[in-house]
C-alpha cells in the first residue's frame, strides 16, 4: 500500500514537472547596440558625463508608437547595451547639451554599432588651470559652433570629485554651487571675448581631486557642455 | 376518444402559449431606474452627492503621486514637500512630478449622463430648479476638466455620453483636443454654470459665485501657461500640434476673463475679520464654519468615516494622540514674509536671545498664524525646539557654517530627548533630533488648519473634522490682482493686495511693485493650501527655483556658558536637493490609456 502511494506521488511529481517544460519560442534579448557620440568638429568623443546624453530607442517592429527605452551615455562619451531584443528600431540621441538631431531607423541584431555626430551648444576652449595653495583656479573661454537660435546661457559651474567620474551628477556640492558664475544672457560678442575664471577655494590638503567646468543653456534639458577632466593633486 | 385527446392537447398548448405572447420587458424592481433618480428631489440630490464626492478637490488627503485623491492618513505627503514649501518625506521632486495617472472620464460620463437625462425625466420640476442643478453639473464638469488640463494640457473633450457597442471603436477612440480649446471649454462650462445657478447654495455645494471663482482660477492658469509656456517649454510633437502649449497671443484674453470672473464676487464675499487680534483672526479663518470668506468647502465627519488626520500628522506626537509628523515649513518660505530673520548681529556674530520665543516678536501676524515658531504653545505644551547645546560659542555665524567650524568640538547634538549634557536636555521634546524626521527638521511646524481647541486625546488618526476650504475669497482676490498686473492695471492690484495685507496685519504696499510682489503675496497667503506646486508650474519657474536646490532650517542652540540662545541658518539635516525637469510642466498621459487608445499620441514632450 505504502509503495503504491509513494509511486503515485512520484508519478504526480513527474507529471507536474513535465507540464512546466513548454519551450519559450521567442528569442531572448541577445542583441547588443553600442557606439560613440562624436563632436562634429574634433571628431573626438563628445564631452559629457554619465547619463549626460540618452540614446532613445523606439522599437518599430510591433507598433508605430512604442514606449521608448533609453541607453544612458557613459562618462567617456560612448554608450552600450548588451541586452536588447533584435528588431527594427528608431534611434535618437536626446536629453543632452547639443543641437537636436534626426533619429536613424535601423535593424539591431548581433552586435550593432552606430556612431552619432553631435554639435554642442557651447564649447569650453583655452582651458587652463593652476593651483594656488588650496585654491583651484580654472580659466577658459566659451565658443558657440552655431550662434543663431542658441538658447539663453544660464551659468558655468565647477565640478570636483575624488574619482575621475566627475560631472553634475557626481560632484562635491560645497565646491560647486557656491563657486558658480551666473551668466543669464543670450550669446553675445562680450561673452565670446571674455576669459572666465572660476575659483574653488579650500580644497582639502593632501588629496587628489578630479575637476572640470560645465556650461549650460536654457533648452529643454538643461544639461552641461563640459571641459576635459583634469587631475589636481593638492599638496 | 382520440379527438378528445387531441383537443385537450391543443387546449393545453394554447393556454401555455398564451403568456409567451406577452412582452416580458418589465423594469426590474431591485434596480433604481432613471425615472426614480431624475424625477425625485432625493434622487437628484443623491446623484449629485456621488459627483461631489468624486470631485478632484485637493484637500487634506490629496497627494501629487501614489494614492492621489484616495483617503489615507499620511497628510505629510503634501505637494508642498516636493517643491520647497515644506521639507518632508519625499526624496526629491521626481517622486511626484509625474503625477499618478489621474484620468476621471468615468466621473465625466456620470456628469454627462446627468446633463442629458435630467431634462428628460425631471419634467415635474420647475425650470429654475432644473437650471440650478444643470448649473451644478456644468460646474463639476469644468472642475474635472480643469484638473485634467492643468496636468496634461490638451485632452479629449467629451461633451456627450458615449455608447458601446452602439458606437464603433473608431468613433470611441477619440483624439486629443488642443490645449487652448480645452481651457476655453472650461471657461464656457463655467459661464453656463454661472448663468444657470442661483447666488446661494447649501453648504459644500456650488453656487454661481463658486463657478466664477473657479473660472478666475482656471483662466489665470490658462493665461500664465500661454504667456510663460511660450517662452519656457520642451520641444516636441505634442507642442507642435497644440496639445501642449497655448499661443502667447491668447494670454491677454485669458487674463481678462480671469479678472472679469473675480470681479463678479465683489460685494458677495469678504475677507474674514471677525476677531480684532489679527493673528487669532487668521487662525480662526480656517476653523470657523461660518467664515464669510468661504466659497466652496468640503466637510468631514466621524459618523460618515470621512474624518481626516491633519491634527495628528502636522504637529508632532508630543501634542497629539496618535500618528506622527514628517513635513515642516522651510526657512525659505518664512523668508518670503520676513526677509532674512534678525539672527545675526552687524559684526557677524550670532545674536544672543534670552529665550527662543523672542525670535517671533514683531513678526507679521499672518506668518505666526501660519507657522508655529519656537516658544509658542499648543494644547498647553510648548514648542521647545532646540537643535543642541554649545558649551561656548565664539566668532561669527558665517565661520561656524563654513568648512572649518571653530566651535564644532563644543557642540552637542542628540537623537533622543532623554540625552543630557550637564543635566540639561540637549534637544527639545519637539525636536530637533539627529535620529529621524518625526520631529521637525527645520525648527518650525505647520499651524494653518491646526485645530487648537481640540483636546490632545482627540487628535488621533481619522479624528479631525475641520473643513477644507477649497475656494476662499482671498484666493479670488489674488487671482484678480495677478490678472490685473498681467493686464497692467496696477491700481486695482494694489487695492486688492492691500485688502489682504490689512487683514494679515502686514505693512501695506506703497511704492512701485511688480508681478513678483503679487506672486509672493500669493505664496504667503495660500501657504500649505496645495496651490504652490501648481503656481510654480504655471509660472514656468519651477525649473529655476528647483535647480538642484537645497533648503534651509533655522536651528536654535543653547549656549551653556552664556545661558543664552542663538539661531544658525543651516541646511535642513537631510540636505535633500530638489530638481524640476522642464518636461514635468506637463505630466505624461497615463500609459494604460495610451494602450487603449493610440489616438492619444503624441504623448507630451519627452515622456
Amino acid at each position: 500500500m505504502q509503495n503504491i502511494i509513494k509511486g503515485l506521488f512520484i508519478l504526480l511529481t513527474a507529471v507536474t514537472m513535465a507540464s512546466c517544460t513548454k519551450e519559450d519560442n521567442f528569442d531572448g534579448p541577445d542583441a547588443a547596440f553600442k557606439g560613440r557620440l562624436l563632436d562634429n568638429d574634433s571628431k573626438e568623443n563628445f564631452l559629457t558625463e554619465t547619463g549626460g546624453v540618452q540614446i532613445k530607442l523606439e522599437e518599430l517592429s510591433w507598433s508605430a508608437t512604442p514606449t521608448p527605452q533609453y541607453i544612458p551615455s557613459k562618462i567617456d562619451g560612448t554608450f552600450e547595451d548588451t541586452k536588447l531584443f533584435s528588431g527594427h528600431y528608431r534611434v535618437t540621441p536626446v536629453n543632452g547639451a547639443f543641437w537636436p538631431v534626426q533619429g536613424v531607423e535601423m535593424d539591431i541584431n548581433g552586435t550593432t554599432t552606430q556612431d552619432f555626430t553631435l554639435t554642442p551648444y557651447l564649447r569650453i576652449t583655452q582651458f587652463t588651470h593652476e593651483l594656488e595653495g588650496t585654491t583651484l583656479i580654472m580659466r577658459f573661454k566659451l565658443s558657440a559652433p552655431v550662434e543663431t537660435g542658441l538658447p539663453r546661457i544660464l551659468d558655468v559651474k565647477p565640478f570636483v570629485n575624488t574619482s575621475e567620474y566627475v560631472g553634475s551628477g557626481a560632484t562635491i556640492s560645497q565646491y560647486t554651487d557656491p563657486n558658480k558664475i551666473d551668466i543669464n544672457s543670450s550669446w553675445s560678442a562680450d561673452i565670446a571675448a571674455k576669459t572666465y575664471e572660476i575659483r574653488v577655494p579650500n580644497l582639502k590638503a593632501a588629496r587628489t581631486f578630479y575637476a572640470r567646468v560645465g556650461v549650460r543653456v536654457d533648452d529643454s534639458f538643461k544639461q552641461f557642455n563640459y571641459s576635459q577632466i583634469i587631475e589636481v593633486k593638492v599638496p | 376518444m382520440k379527438n378528445k385527446l387531441y383537443i385537450s392537447i391543443i387546449t393545453i398548448l394554447a393556454v401555455l402559449l398564451q403568456p409567451s405572447c406577452r412582452d416580458l420587458n418589465i423594469d426590474p424592481l431591485n434596480v433604481i431606474q432613471d425615472k426614480d433618480v431624475f424625477a425625485t428631489d432625493a434622487g437628484v440630490k443623491g446623484y449629485l452627492a456621488t459627483i461631489y464626492r468624486a470631485l478632484p478637490i485637493e484637500d487634506f488627503y490629496y497627494r501629487q503621486e501614489g494614492s492621489g485623491f484616495n483617503r489615507q492618513w499620511e497628510h505629510f505627503y503634501h505637494p508642498g514637500a516636493l517643491c520647497g514649501e515644506l521639507v518632508g518625506p519625499y526624496g526629491s521632486t521626481y517622486d511626484g512630478a509625474g503625477g499618478f495617472g489621474y484620468w476621471p472620464y468615468g466621473d465625466i460620463r456620470t456628469v454627462n449622463y446627468f446633463i442629458e437625462n435630467l431634462p428628460v425625466y425631471g419634467t415635474g420640476f420647475s425650470k429654475e430648479q432644473i437650471d440650478a442643478w444643470l448649473g451644478e453639473a456644468y460646474f463639476c464638469r469644468a472642475y474635472f476638466y480643469f484638473a485634467l488640463a492643468k496636468r496634461y494640457g490638451g485632452i479629449p473633450i467629451i461633451r456627450k455620453v458615449q455608447h458601446y457597442p452602439e458606437q464603433s471603436l473608431e468613433e470611441l477612440q477619440v483624439h486629443r483636443d488642443k490645449e487652448v480649446d480645452v481651457w476655453n471649454f472650461i471657461g464656457d462650462d463655467l459661464d453656463s454654470a454661472y448663468n444657470k445657478m442661483p447666488a446661494t447654495s447649501e453648504r459644500a455645494r456650488a453656487n454661481r459665485y463658486a463657478a466664477a471663482a473657479l473660472k478666475s482660477r482656471a483662466m489665470l492658469y490658462a493665461g500664465s501657461i500661454a504667456k510663460y509656456g511660450s517662452e519656457n517649454f520642451v520641444a516636441g510633437d505634442a507642442r507642435d500640434q497644440g496639445y501642449a502649449g497655448i499661443p502667447a497671443s491668447a494670454a491677454a484674453g485669458f487674463f481678462q476673463r480671469a479678472w472679469d470672473a473675480a470681479k463678479l464676487l465683489e460685494g458677495h464675499y469678504s475677507l474674514y475679520r471677525k476677531k480684532t487680534d489679527k493673528e487669532l483672526n487668521y487662525v480662526d479663518l480656517f476653523l470657523d464654519r461660518e467664515s464669510t470668506e468661504n466659497i466652496l468647502v468640503r466637510d468631514y465627519s466621524l459618523t460618515t468615516g470621512t474624518a481626516h488626520s491633519w491634527d495628528a500628522t502636522m504637529t508632532c506626537r508630543f501634542m497629539t494622540a496618535d500618528g506622527l509628523s514628517r513635513a515642516y515649513p522651510t526657512l525659505e518660505l518664512i523668508e518670503r514674509y520676513t526677509g532674512q530673520l534678525p539672527v545675526v548681529n552687524a559684526d557677524g556674530t550670532p545674536r544672543r536671545f534670552d529665550n527662543t520665543s523672542q525670535l517671533a516678536q514683531g513678526l507679521e501676524p499672518r506668518l505666526l498664524a501660519t507657522i508655529y515658531f519656537p516658544g509658542t504653545t499648543l494644547r498647553g505644551k510648548q514648542f521647545d525646539m532646540q537643535r543642541g547645546i554649545y558649551e561656548h560659542f565664539t566668532g561669527t555665524a558665517a565661520d561656524e557654517l563654513g568648512q572649518n567650524p571653530p566651535n564644532r568640538p563644543y557642540r552637542h547634538l542628540a537623537g533622543k530627548t532623554e540625552t543630557l549634557f550637564n543635566g540639561m536636555r540637549i534637544i527639545g521634546f519637539t525636536g530637533i533630533s539627529t535620529d529621524n524626521d518625526d520631529l521637525t527638521r527645520t525648527g518650525f511646524y505647520v499651524r494653518k488648519y491646526i485645530d487648537y481647541n481640540r483636546a490632545q486625546s482627540q487628535c488621533g488618526l481619522y479624528m479631525s473634522t475641520q473643513s477644507w476650504i477649497d475656494m476662499r475669497y482671498a484666493e479670488v482676490l489674488l487671482n484678480r490682482a495677478e490678472a490685473a498686473v498681467e493686464l497692467s492695471n496696477m491700481a486695482d492690484a494694489r487695492n486688492v493686495i492691500n485688502d489682504i495685507r490689512d487683514r494679515a496685519g502686514a505693512p501695506l504696499l506703497t511704492g512701485a511693485f511688480t508681478i513678483d510682489t503679487v506672486r509672493n503675496e500669493r505664496c504667503k497667503e495660500l501657504a500649505f493650501e496645495k496651490q504652490y506646486w501648481w503656481d510654480l508650474r504655471r509660472w514656468r519657474i519651477a525649473d529655476k527655483i528647483l535647480d538642484n536646490t537645497k533648503y534651509h532650517a533655522l536651528m536654535p542652540y543653547y549656549v551653556a556658558d552664556e545661558q543664552k540662545y542663538i539661531f544658525l541658518r543651516e541646511f535642513e539635516p537631510f540636505q535633500r536637493s530638489y530638481n524640476f525637469e522642464k518636461k514635468f510642466y506637463y505630466e505624461p498621459i497615463p500609459g494604460g490609456e495610451l494602450g487603449k487608445n493610440p489616438n492619444l499620441y503624441p504623448n507630451n514632450p519627452n515622456h
